[in-house]
């Protein structure tokens, strides 16, 4: 017996196991061969090849494909090379084509596969038009199989037994139905029977299945005679790199010459130095000895689409690539070394990542798309279910609230995943949580936390790569099938790795809002009549950039805007390029004792290298490991990995399931080193640091281009601040809100202006000092009014309210939304919002009055507008606040004002001033971060700002635990504690935190709830009543 | 017509004046009322002085006892303030027929109009009830005399937490200028938004305007603002005897559940239930309704006529699990049933044309009739039908 029908859960939301899982399990049954048929793809393919290799398992590749608009399915198995393309291009087809039918598709892509079908009638049509088709036997001999067995011999057709299996052992089946329940949005006891595999759907032992056919013993004999044809044990495509279509008669190896020399001279003048044309030379016989001279003209071509990139990865230490445009940095001048990209010992595919400005990145990538068309889509992602996520979906399928299921979930931290995921004792790491100690999971939390835990790494639904693009010389479909992402771009139906592990290149086109910023806050300045020349532009050469960079005055500036950027610049003291270059690639999750040490260094602390073996390759980063290349050098070093080897190892660490094989080569690595006289001690110290690098970490050419923009973004701050500050607040999506990059640009002494009618644009508008507020910040209001507004005013200023109205039909929220925020202000009449409004309601009076048929009576009441009472300043400024998110002309904490100054607050501008002493500081909670301790416990980085200044403060876990619940951004508050410097940086330890208490009479400008009334200053004079008592008794 | 003259009643902090009563231990120290169950406590009602700590109705309790630390929790005992409401009621009783029972919160409307020859003018009617509640009950509700409900209510929540207040006629519109626009019932949370944006914060401001500026302003709400304002209100005292009888049964699961047949148990039981009550009293239902509470707060109402009326238990069931199907569209868990009936009329005395459905008819009757006999002597559990014992114990 071979198992010919078995499906994973690639069978998405149907199937149960890995095809690991399900490899490991076929072993121990006994089997020596084994297909995969999921259910119209192939998405496992990769792993389940691997899988079978690893177990000795000999694999048969095929799949379920179904019909769009019938339950009618079959099963192809692949016989050979041309098989296998023609299942791509069946299952792409019966993914693209709303009216998919078997019938008709599969006589077109039947060469080289075998068609196992239970339908009779299939059966004959198909075998009528040529296709090599067998009779399928369900799970069990019965009525329907008995028909299929008579035509089947008259048409002298073999027939198989093919139970099929959704899971591996039959307790699995409760996991089947919540997966089920999952998918269909609805609870266990209403699932019905036609949405469910049948009970007996698991992966039987072959004399399991010779029992169930019993009474046919030919069909399960058949099953090997079946397989002995199928010989194909995978596709082997090599590398696929895309192709030039360049129209010269020239290769692509002479254009690429030809291009990377005239880029030379654009980059560094007429007259090449020797060393450039020495390293382009170089450069050039590696690309062409290894073949990719195609890759790099195509990845020219796509960058060549827009005007500002930003090329990554480790291709950034590519002088070709620097000479063509891909990437912004000089490799020479920044000591980038060509052989971590490109060197024949390898045998993977070269990485380059190129950023594009995140608006314009579709418009690119759909070029691309385009213009590759039928060659070329996009990598997916399977998703698959996190902790998170299954703990989630199960407790809703179980019916709990999302209150309920809240509050276990979104109290479990982020890196939640990585520490506990491999592990089954899942309830017990969640009871002992710090954030979940007041809950005690009552019924029916412990089934739902056990069933969860066997949810997670079971793929969900596919997305789109943020970026990966596959281009390929044959049709895309030949190699792989394709689907239609619901954003309407094609995506191939693997995911990163597997695309890797079958040689298909991916290019990574990826949005970066700071480009953005760049570009808007040089148009801004070009827009205010001022010269600016970006061909000559060397911000990192710039001093006064240079000394805000050191003084970490960068929110806003790309990647060095974070807290902990801000502070290490802060510590570090220094403001170049190559240090920058630095502090972009230390700030890990994982390297916070490297970071402490990095400064003492840095600022002359003295050390050692932990060996002298490391001595050469850490010296330019003082002796810590700072790049993800470090890993590698360093294992080449200390324990002699061959270049192979050690980048094997840099490339698992950033690996999701690694935790099997890293112990493979700590193995290697230890032996390595001893056999070379390191001590234990160094070995552990060395892999500790090495193990930083878990999660993510960039190479040093990554960091050096984006230093690069980072350097821009600073310099355009520095010198251009309103410009820039308005560029950033319009590209959104900064590391702060825009209440926090408002109160930083009145910190650098810009004048917010409130929106204004007649004068503020759809972004926001710097100009000399000052920022005009856009109407992207004004809350409910739609971009087709804001287009609006901005066009009709091509037309003429608006003169009033009234013709405002009329030009730009908004909705009632919308006007609402913009007299709240002073749009209107200057407009008559000047500055009474609640006439105003009385405009607007009395204007959509009359208009339903006029817009309606004539009426018979046709009079609309003349009314004079009433004299309405004046407007609380508060008031105007809460509702102004309820609008934009800030204030213009105030931070909110001035209202506090009084009440702080009676408790006798620091201000964060004089922090400085109380070094080492207990104070109290109020302010407004603007971003936070948790992190652990070595121990485990959960620890806070909060910044709060007040009106003059930020403040950085720490929670340590005692402080954490108890005040986490209660902070949050609706109000400001007095935190307790004692400032502490550290190589001056000043940050506040908490102990302590209090709401500030709210004022009396009016209400918090902040705070948008209304308590619930209940009044009483008239009732307080009992006088009143007893007067009125006495009157009538 | 002369004058009408309204007294209004107001226990205030309902929920807990009737624990105060049970309880005195607390009549010192800051209560609040919310179910003890973990996970999902709001605060139904809370004393003067949790108030005061910044407690309000519907705060999650966690939060409310962050705010008022020292706070005594009790659940609520929705029984205990029936009860008490029904007490409150029976000595309003005599002096007026027309009684006027919101909800069981404390408030009472009693219509004193023209009572005068008999009892004597209306603040001495109410100071006599409330001397009588506070030698029955040992509450102290504030209470008020206006020419309607609405100036009653103002001027109750006007001397809100003790006191008294008479409005005299006439005196309305000056009565209520001064008073903040939120302390006018009926006044919804849009029209308070709208009047604040056109910063009108007291009573008197409105009500200079005219009724057409109002209407530009508030639309179809402005009539009744306009009159509001004025202290202007029309609407009668309405006593509880007035409404229809509604029969009801209700089942609260211990553990929450989304499986089908343990709600459908429980629904067969509560038409049983239903059942039984009709058939006490000799009639039928022409109207089944259901309400269905989730977990989280969301509450669902679907009813259906039922025809031709039944009291039959079969009949029932079969109603309520259509409406069931109408009124159970989440997968969030069920924490509360509740299946009423009205439109409660004689059962039909129609026969039913061919011989056989009437054979069946009749054998139904008298197992009906038999299980109510066995019920009655023995007790509800003592007979039990196989599809409710899964369901938890009622």
């Amino acid at each position: 017996m071979i198992p010919l029908t078995v499906r994973s859960h690639y069978s998405l939301m149907w199937g149960t196991c890995a095809p690991r899982q399900i490899c490991v399990a076929a072993r121990r049954q006994g089997y020596r061969r084994l297909a995969l048929t999921d259910t119209d793809n192939l998405y496992g393919l990769w792993p389940f090849l691997r899988s079978c290799e690893e177990q000795g398992l000999q694999p048969i590749i095929g799949a379920e494909v179904t019909e769009t608009r019938s339950p009618q399915r079959v099963v192809c198995l692949v016989e050979n090379e041309i098989g296998y393309r023609n299942l791509c291009r069946l299952i792409t087809r019966r993914h693209q084509d709303g009216a998919f039918g078997l019938d008709i598709a599969l006589p077109d892509h039947a060469q080289g596969l075998i068609v196992l079908t239970q339908s009779p009638a299939l059966l004959a049509d198909l075998h009528t038009a040529g296709v090599s088709v067998v009779g399928a036997l369900p799970r069990r001999p019965g009525r329907g199989a008995v028909k299929l067995r008579q035509i089947a011999r008259y048409r002298d057709v073999p027939v198989v037994a093919t139970p099929g299996s959704f899971f591996l052992e039959p307790a699995d089946m409760m996991i089947h139905r919540i997966l089920r329940a999952i998918d269909l949005n609805t609870s266990l006891s209403r699932l019905p029977r036609s949405e469910l595999a049948p009970a007996e759907a698991w992966l039987a032992s072959a004399a399991d299945y010779h029992q169930r056919f019993a009474a046919w013993p030919d069909a399960v004999q058949a099953t090997h005679v079946l397989a002995e044809r199928l010989a194909f044990a995978g596709p082997n495509f090599g590398l696929v790199l895309p192709p030039w279509g360049g129209s010269s008669e020239r290769s692509a190896e002479e254009q690429l010459r030809i291009m990377a020399y005239q880029g030379a001279r654009r980059r560094y003048g007429r007259d090449l130095s020797e060393s450039v044309v020495e390293r382009l030379e170089y450069e050039l016989r590696i690309i062409a000895q290894m073949g990719f001279a195609s890759y790099f003209l195509v990845v020219r071509d796509i960058v060549s689409r827009s005007p500002r990139i930003c090329g990554r990865g480790s291709g950034a230490a590519s002088l070709v690539a620097y000479c063509l445009a891909i990437t912004n940095v000089c490799p020479i001048k920044h000591n980038l070394y060509f052989t971590r990209f490109l060197n024949p010992g390898r045998t993977d595919p070269p990485d380059i990542d190129v950023d594009f400005a995140w608006d314009e990145r579709d418009d690119v990538l759909n070029a691309v798309l385009k213009h590759y068309e039928g060659h070329a889509a996009m990598v997916c992602n399977h998703v698959a279910f996190q902790p998170r996520m299954a703990i989630r979906e199960v407790a809703k399928v179980f019916g709990l609230s999302d209150r309920e299921i809240g509050q276990v979930s979104k109290r479990l931290p982020w890196f939640w995943r990585a520490t506990f995921a491999a592990d089954d004792r899942l309830l017990e790491h969640l009871r002992a949580l710090p954030e979940l100690k007041q809950l005690d999971f009552p019924e029916p939390w412990p089934a739902i936390i056990t069933i969860a835990q066997r949810l997670i790494g079971i793929p969900r639904y596919l997305s789109v790569h943020s970026g990966g693009v596959v281009i390929t010389p044959e049709r895309l479909e030949n190699y792989v099938p394709i689907e239609q992402a619901p954003k309407g771009v094609p995506i191939i139906q693997w995911e990163k790795d597997a695309t890797e592990d079958a040689g298909l290149v991916k290019i990574d086109l990826l949005g970066n809002r700071s480009l953005g910023v760049i570009r808007d806050a040089i148009a801004n300045i070009k827009m205010n009549g001022q010269d600016f020349d970006e061909q000559r532009w060397e911000p990192e050469d710039d001093p006064a950039t240079q000394v805000n960079v050191a003084r970490g005055h960068t929110m806003g500036c790309f990647y060095i805007e974070s807290p902990a950027t801000r502070l290490l610049q802060q510590k570090a003291g220094v403001g170049d390029f190559a240090h920058l270059v630095i502090h972009s690639s230390i700030i890990r999750p994982a390297a916070n004792e490297f970071i402490r040490e990095y400064v003492r260094r840095l600022r002359g602390g003295r050390w050692e290298p932990i060996h002298p073996r490391l001595a050469d390759v850490l010296d330019e980063t003082y002796g810590i490991m700072v790049y993800q290349e470090d890993v590698s050098k360093a294992a080449e070093a200390v324990a002699g990995f061959s270049p192979v080897e050690a980048d094997g190892l840099r490339k698992i660490m950033s690996k999701k399931d690694k935790a099997r094989r890293l112990k493979d080569y700590k193995e290697r690595f230890v032996a390595g080193a001893r056999k070379r006289g390191v001590e234990d001690t160094q070995i552990d110290a060395i892999w500790d640091m090495m193990m930083s690098f878990e999660g993510y970490s960039f190479c040093k050419p990554h960091s050096a281009s984006y230093a690069r923009v980072s350097f821009q973004a600073a310099y355009l701050k520095t010198h251009y601040p309103a410009e820039f500050m308005a560029a950033v607040i319009s590209n959104q999506g900064g590391f702060y809100h825009a209440f926090a990059y408002v109160s930083e640009a009145r910190r650098l002494g810009i004048k917010i202006l409130p929106p204004h009618v007649n004068h503020s644009d759809i972004r926001w508008k710097g100009h000399d000092r000052t920022l005009r507020v856009g109407w992207l910040s004004v809350k409910h209001l739609s971009a087709g009014v804001q287009q609006r507004i901005v066009q009709q005013r091509r037309v003429g200023a608006y003169p009033s309210l009234i013709d405002f109205l009329k030009r730009v039909q908004p909705d009632e929220n919308e006007v609402r939304a913009l007299i709240h925020a002073g749009a209107f202000d200057a407009l008559p009449p000047q500055n009474s919002r609640a006439a105003l409004l009385w405009q607007l309601v009395y204007w959509q009076k009359t208009r339903v009055h006029y817009s309606a048929a004539p009426t018979l009576f046709h009079q609309t009441p003349d009314l004079e507008a009433p004299q309405f009472p004046p407007q609380n300043k508060t008031e105007r400024l809460r509702q102004e606040f309820a609008v934009l998110g800030f204030l213009c002309d105030r931070h909110p904490m001035v209202f506090y004002a009084d009440r702080l100054k009676a408790l006798g607050t620091v201000k964060a501008c004089d922090l400085g001033r109380f070094v080492g002493q207990h104070i109290r500081a109020a302010g407004v909670l603007i971003t936070g971060k948790v992190v652990h301790t070595k121990h485990g416990d959960p620890m806070e980085f909060l910044t709060f700002e007040d009106e003059t200044g930020l403040i950085e403060t720490t929670f340590f876990p005692k402080a954490y635990r108890r005040f986490c619940a209660m902070l949050d951004r609706s109000r400001p508050f007095i935190l307790y504690g004692r400032v502490d410097e550290d190589f001056g940086a000043l940050t506040l330890t908490v102990d302590r935190v209090e709401r500030v208490p709210k004022m009396q009479q009016t209400q918090s400008c902040l705070s948008e709830e209304n308590p619930n009334q209940r009044w009483k200053a008239v009732s307080s004079n009992p006088a009143d009543s007893r007067i009125s008592r006495q009157r009538y008794l | 017509m002369s004058e009408r003259s309204i007294i209004h009643l107001n226990v205030a902090d309902f929920a807990v004046a009737v624990e105060r009563v049970v309880d005195v231990r607390l009549r010192r120290r800051p209560v609040i009322i919310a179910p003890e169950a973990a996970v999902r406590a709001a605060v139904y009602d809370m004393s003067e002085e949790a108030y005061q700590s910044g407690v309000r109705k519907n705060m999650p309790l966690g939060r409310a006892l962050r705010y008022c630390r020292g706070a005594v929790v009790l659940p609520p005992h929705p029984d205990r303030y029936e009860r008490a409401m029904a007490r409150l009621l029976k000595l309003a009783c005599p002096y007026s027929p027309l009684i006027e029972v919101t909800d069981y919160n404390g408030h009472l409307f009693v219509d004193t109009t023209g009572t005068g020859r008999l009892f004597g003018p209306p603040p001495d009617v109410a100071w006599r009830i409330r001397k009588a509640i506070r030698a029955d009950l040992g509450f102290d509700p504030i209470w008020s005399v206006a020419t309607n409900k609405l100036v009653a209510k103002v001027a109750t929540r006007v001397v809100k937490p003790t006191g008294e207040y008479i409005v005299d006629a006439g005196e309305e519109a000056m009565f209520l200028a001064p008073l903040p626009v939120d302390l006018i019932p009926g006044l919804e949370l849009d029209d308070l938004k709208r009047l604040r944006d056109f910063n009108l914060t007291r009573t008197g401001e409105v009500a200079i305007l005219s009724l057409l500026q109002l209407d530009v302003m508030f639309g179809k709400r402005s009539q009744y603002i306009y009159e509001a304002v004025r202290g202007i209100d029309l609407s009668p005292v309405f006593t509880a005897s007035q409404k229809q009888p509604v029969l009801r049964a209700d089942h609260t699961f211990g553990n929450d559940t989304n499986d089908v047949a343990s709600v459908c148990a429980v629904l067969y039981r509560l038409a049983e239930q239903i059942g039984a009550d009709l058939r006490r009293r000799r009639l039928a239902t022409r109207r089944l309704g259901l309400v269905v509470d989730y977990s989280d707060g969301k509450r669902t109402i679907r009813q259906a006529r039922v025809y031709p009326a039944t009291a039959h238990d079969n009949g029932l069931f079969a109603a309520a699990q259509k409406v069931l199907m109408h009124a159970w569209t989440r997968r969030i868990r069920i924490r509360h049933l509740r299946l009423m009936c009205d439109r409660l009329t004689f059962p039909p005395a129609q026969q039913e044309l061919f011989a056989d459905t009437e054979s069946r008819r009749q054998r139904h009757d008298g197992l009906m009739v038999a299980l109510d006999a066995i019920r009655h002597r023995f007790g509800f559990g003592a007979i039990q039908v196989g599809r409710t014992l899964s369901a938890s114990p009622i």
